[in-house]
C-alpha cells in the first residue's frame, strides 16, 4: 500500500507542474493590473509604474515564470501582493475554515445522499422514487447563491436559530458557536451535493440490484434488509466512494460562493479576492495547493476502494 | 442634607437618554475589510474608515470639508504661500506611550514622500524642518496657495507615525498612531477590532467633534468591524442583532427595514459622484466633437432610474456648499437630452458609423447599468455602439493606465469633489488620458499660484468649464450611500461621508 501511495504521489508531479504553468499563464493572460489595485484609484500613472517596477511586473513573463519556479524549488510560494503576508500563511490561516465547512458538509451529504439514493433505487418507479429524484433535481438545479439568501431569511431573520454571517473559530469560541456559524452554510453547500450523490447512488444501486447474485440471495430466502443492505449496497459502494471523492473536491470549489454569502474567512473568499486584485503569487500558490489537495483526495479514494472491495488491488 | 438631596434627585430623576454612557461594544457590518492600515498608501473607503480612528494628521477635514488643525494647534502660512509653520499640540501621546514631537512629524512626511502613491503632491517641497519639538516647517520651491488643503485629504492621509517607523516599507508599519482608538484583533477577511485608547489627548480647544477633526471623545470600549460582502447578509445581521450598524445598504434591500421602528436608515449626501469618463486619446473620442456629441445625448433621469443606488441630479463637479461652486454656470453641459445636437456634431466631425466602445464592469451594477442606458441613448443619435463588460480590475486598469480598447467608461469619485480642485487634478488628467491641453494646464497653474481666494475660484471655473466643455468627463449624478443602525441600542451615530465611532455610545 505504501508503495502504491508513493507511486501515486510521484505520478502526480507532472500534473502539478502542468497546474503550476497553466495557473501562471492564465493569471498573466488576464487583463488588469495588480499595481493599479495596490496603488489605489487616486494614484498617478508614475506611482503605478513605480509599483510595477518594485514588484517585478515590468519584467518579461518568462523571467517572472522562471523566478517563480526557482522559488518553488526552494519551497517558497512567494508573498501575496496585497495581503502583506506569505501565500502559505494566508492559506494556512484560512484553511481551517474551509476544511471545517467541507467536513461538516460531507458529514451531512454522505448519509442523506446515500440513503436517498438507496431508497429511490429500492422503490424504483414508485412515488417515493419520483419524490426523491424530484428533491435531488431541485438540489442540483437551484443556484446555491439563491438558496443561501433564502436560508438566511428563514433560519436567521425569521426563526433566529443561527447567525446570518461570520465564523466562530473552534478553539477560541468553543464547539457550540463554531457549529452554529457553520451549520447553515454547510447545509446550503450540501444541498447540491446531496442531489448529485442521491442520483449517483440510485444509479449504482439499480445496476447492482439487477445482478444475478441479488436474485440468488432472494431465492435463498435471505432477508430483504440483508440482501439490499449488505450484498447490494456493499457492491454499489465502489461507485459511491468514487463520487464522494468528486464531491469533496466540489465542496472545496463550491465554498467560493457560500463563503462569500456567509462572510466566512476561508480559502474560497481568499481566491475570489486574489483574482479580483490580480494577486498573481496568491492565485498561483493557491491553485498549486488545490491541485495537490485533489491528488491527495484521489489517492485517498483509491485506498478506500481496496477497503470496500477486496477485489481491487494495486500491487 | 445637601448630599442627601443630591442622591435623592439622582434616584428619582428620569435617565436622560442623550446622556453619554461609557462602555459597551458596537458591531459594524461592512462589505469588506482593509487590505492595509498603512495610512500613507491607503485610498479605499474600507481602509480609511478604520485608519481615521487610529491615526491623526496635522490637519483634517471638518464637518464642512474645510481644513482644520488636529495634531497642530495652529498653522501659519507665509505671505508668498511658500512656507508653512505648524505649531504642534503639546502632550499628545502615541499608542505606545511615547509623546509626539516634530521629529515624528518630519519622519512621517519623509516616509510619505518615499512610499505614498500620492507623493507627487509633495514634489515642490524644498525642505521639511523641525526647529524645536513643537514646531514643524514646510518650505516649498514655488507658491502653493492650497497646500493646507492638500494636507487635509482623507485619501492617502498624511497621518503621523512614530519616527522609528520612518524606514518601514509600504504596508509594513506597526499600527501605532495618536488616534482615539488602538488596533485590537485583526483577522483578514473576517473582522477587525479597534479599542478605546485611554491615553488619548483630545483637542480641548474645540467644543465637540467636527468631521474628522474637533474634540473627539470615545465612550465605547471597542468597535468590531465585521466584513460581510453580501448585502442580504448585512441586512440580516442588523435585523437579527448580529450587527448594530450596517453600511452600504442597497436601495431595494432597505425596504426590509420597513415597519421596524428600532432601525434607522441614514442617507449620506454628499458621498460620491458618478461620471462618464471619455478617453481623449483613443480614436474617435480623440475628436472633441465626438466627445461633445456623446455628452449631448445624456439623459440623466433615465440613467439614474436604472441604477440601484440612491442619487441626486447635480451638474457641478463640486457640491453646492463648496466655495468653488459656480452656480448654474456648468448647467449647459449637463443632462442635455439633445440627440439632434449630437447628430449635428457627429456630422461636423465626419462620423461614418465607426464603432464606439463603451466599457464597464460586472462588479458594480450602478456602473454597468449607467453604461447600458447610455449605449441606448447614443444609438438613438445614430452612433454605432459596442458594450464591453469586463471585471472591475480590468476596467479600472484600462481607465487609469489608458490600456485596452475603450472610448467611454464610468466610475465614481468620492473624496475629490469634497476636497476641491487640487484633489481633482490627478483624476482629470489620468482617467480621460488628457495630454497637451494647454488651456487646462494654464488654468491649473493659475489655481495653484493665486494667493487671492477669488482668483482661485475663478481659476477653478476655467478648469471645470474646460473639463466639461471638452467632455473629458460627463457628470451623471451625485451618488449617496445608505447606512442603517439600531437606534434602540446606538446613540449619537451621526451621518458623515466616512463612518466614525467617536462620540457614539450604547444605550
Amino acid at each position: 500500500m505504501l508503495r502504491t501511495i508513493s507511486v501515486r504521489l510521484v505520478q502526480s508531479i507532472p500534473v502539478l507542474l502542468l497546474v503550476a504553468v497553466l495557473s501562471f499563464i492564465l493569471m498573466h493572460l488576464l487583463p488588469g493590473d495588480p499595481a493599479v489595485v495596490i496603488a489605489g484609484a487616486e494614484a498617478t500613472p508614475a506611482a503605478v509604474e513605480r509599483i510595477r517596477h518594485e514588484l517585478g511586473l515590468d519584467l518579461p513573463i518568462w523571467r517572472q515564470l522562471l523566478s517563480w519556479f526557482f522559488n518553488l524549488a526552494q519551497g517558497k510560494f512567494g508573498s501575496s501582493l496585497v495581503l502583506n503576508q506569505t501565500v502559505l500563511s494566508a492559506v494556512g490561516e484560512r484553511l481551517p475554515v474551509t476544511l471545517s465547512l467541507a467536513a461538516l458538509s460531507l458529514a451531512i451529504t454522505l448519509p442523506i445522499g446515500v440513503a436517498l439514493g438507496v431508497v429511490a433505487a429500492y422503490f424504483r418507479g414508485s412515488w417515493i422514487d419520483a419524490a426523491v429524484m424530484m428533491v435531488a433535481l431541485v438540489g442540483v438545479s437551484v443556484p446555491s447563491f439563491w438558496i443561501a439568501i433564502l436560508s438566511v431569511i428563514l433560519f436567521s431573520v425569521t426563526l433566529g436559530w443561527v447567525p446570518s454571517a461570520g465564523y466562530a473559530p473552534l478553539l477560541a469560541a468553543g464547539p457550540g458557536p463554531w457549529f452554529g456559524s457553520l451549520i447553515q452554510p454547510a447545509m446550503v453547500l450540501s444541498l447540491f451535493q446531496i442531489g448529485f450523490l442521491a442520483r449517483m447512488t440510485r444509479s449504482a444501486m439499480l445496476d447492482v440490484l439487477d445482478q444475478d447474485f441479488i436474485r440468488t440471495a432472494r431465492a435463498k430466502g435471505v432477508s430483504e434488509w440483508r440482501t439490499v443492505g449488505k450484498h447490494g449496497f456493499r457492491n454499489a459502494l465502489v461507485a459511491v466512494v468514487t463520487v464522494s471523492g468528486i464531491i469533496l473536491s466540489l465542496l472545496i470549489g463550491g465554498s467560493v460562493i457560500v463563503e462569500q454569502v456567509f462572510a466566512l474567512p476561508g480559502i474560497g473568499r481568499l481566491v475570489v479576492q486574489g483574482i479580483l486584485a490580480r494577486d498573481y503569487p496568491l492565485i498561483q500558490g493557491t491553485m498549486l495547493l488545490f491541485g495537490f489537495a485533489f491528488v491527495l483526495i484521489n489517492v485517498g479514494v483509491d485506498i478506500i476502494y481496496t477497503l470496500v472491495d477486496p477485489r481491487v488491488r494495486y500491487d | 442634607m445637601g448630599l442627601a438631596i443630591s442622591v435623592l434627585t439622582a434616584l428619582v430623576a428620569p435617565v436622560d437618554a442623550a446622556e453619554p454612557k461609557r462602555g459597551g461594544s458596537l458591531v459594524y457590518a461592512y462589505l469588506s475589510g482593509p487590505g492595509t492600515l498603512d495610512p500613507h498608501v491607503a485610498s479605499s473607503i474600507v481602509e480609511l474608515e478604520v485608519i481615521h480612528h487610529i491615526f491623526e494628521p496635522l490637519v483634517a477635514i471638518d464637518g464642512n470639508y474645510n481644513a482644520r488643525p488636529v495634531l497642530a494647534s495652529k498653522v501659519d502660512t507665509s505671505a508668498d504661500a511658500k512656507v508653512f509653520t505648524f505649531t504642534l499640540r503639546k502632550g499628545v501621546k502615541f499608542h505606545n506611550g511615547k509623546e509626539m514631537t516634530s521629529a515624528d512629524v518630519l519622519a512621517s512626511f519623509e516616509r510619505y514622500r518615499k512610499v505614498s502613491p500620492n507623493a507627487s503632491v509633495l514634489a515642490d517641497v524644498e525642505s521639511f524642518e523641525a526647529p524645536d519639538p513643537l514646531t514643524f516647517v514646510v518650505r516649498l520651491k514655488s507658491p502653493n496657495a492650497v497646500f493646507i488643503d492638500v494636507l487635509k485629504s482623507p485619501v492617502y492621509p498624511f497621518e503621523i507615525l512614530p519616527a522609528e517607523q520612518k524606514d518601514k516599507a509600504a504596508r509594513e508599519i506597526d499600527i501605532i498612531g495618536t488616534g482615539p482608538f488602538t488596533l485590537g484583533e485583526w483577522v483578514k477577511d473576517s473582522h477587525l477590532v479597534i479599542k478605546r485608547f485611554d491615553g488619548y489627548v483630545p483637542d480641548e480647544s474645540a467644543p465637540g467633534p467636527d468631521g474628522l477633526a474637533g474634540r473627539r471623545t470615545v465612550y465605547l470600549d471597542q468597535v468590531r468591524y465585521n466584513f460581510v460582502p453580501e448585502a442580504n447578509a448585512r441586512v440580516a445581521a442588523l435585523q437579527t442583532g448580529n450587527a448594530d450598524v450596517v453600511g452600504d445598504v442597497p436601495r431595494d434591500l432597505a425596504k426590509r427595514f420597513d415597519g421596524q421602528p428600532n432601525i434607522t436608515t441614514q442617507k449620506i449626501f454628499p458621498y460620491c459622484m458618478q461620471v462618464f469618463v471619455v478617453n481623449s486619446q483613443a480614436p474617435l473620442t480623440n475628436n472633441p466633437l465626438i466627445r461633445q456629441a456623446i455628452e449631448a445625448v445624456v439623459n440623466v433621469e433615465d440613467i439614474r432610474g436604472a441604477m440601484g443606488q440612491i442619487s441626486q441630479p447635480g451638474h457641478s463637479l463640486v457640491y453646492a456648499s463648496s466655495p468653488y461652486y459656480q452656480g448654474d454656470a456648468m448647467k449647459p453641459y449637463y443632462d442635455q437630452r439633445n440627440p439632434a445636437k449630437a447628430k449635428a456634431l457627429l456630422k461636423q466631425a465626419g462620423y461614418n458609423g465607426e464603432k464606439i466602445v463603451l466599457q464597464t464592469n460586472s462588479n458594480y451594477p450602478n456602473f454597468r447599468d449607467a453604461i447600458l442606458v447610455l449605449s441606448e441613448q447614443m444609438k438613438e443619435a445614430g452612433m454605432n455602439v459596442a458594450v464591453d463588460i469586463v471585471d472591475w480590475t480590468t476596467n479600472a486598469s484600462n481607465m487609469q493606465r489608458g490600456t485596452g480598447v475603450w472610448n467611454v467608461s464610468t466610475t465614481g469619485y468620492c473624496s475629490n469633489p469634497l476636497l476641491g480642485p487640487q484633489q481633482w487634478k490627478v483624476m482629470f488628467y489620468t482617467f480621460p488620458q488628457v495630454k497637451n491641453d494647454h488651456v487646462l494646464d494654464a488654468a491649473y497653474d493659475a489655481f495653484y499660484t493665486s494667493l487671492d481666494p477669488k482668483k482661485r475660484v475663478a481659476a477653478w471655473a476655467d478648469i471645470e468649464k474646460r473639463v466639461l466643455e471638452q467632455a473629458y468627463m460627463i457628470k451623471i449624478a451625485d451618488m449617496g450611500t445608505m447606512r442603517s443602525f439600531n437606534a434602540a441600542k446606538v446613540e449619537n451615530f451621526e451621518p458623515y461621508y466616512l463612518v466614525h465611532f467617536w462620540n457614539v455610545w450604547m444605550k
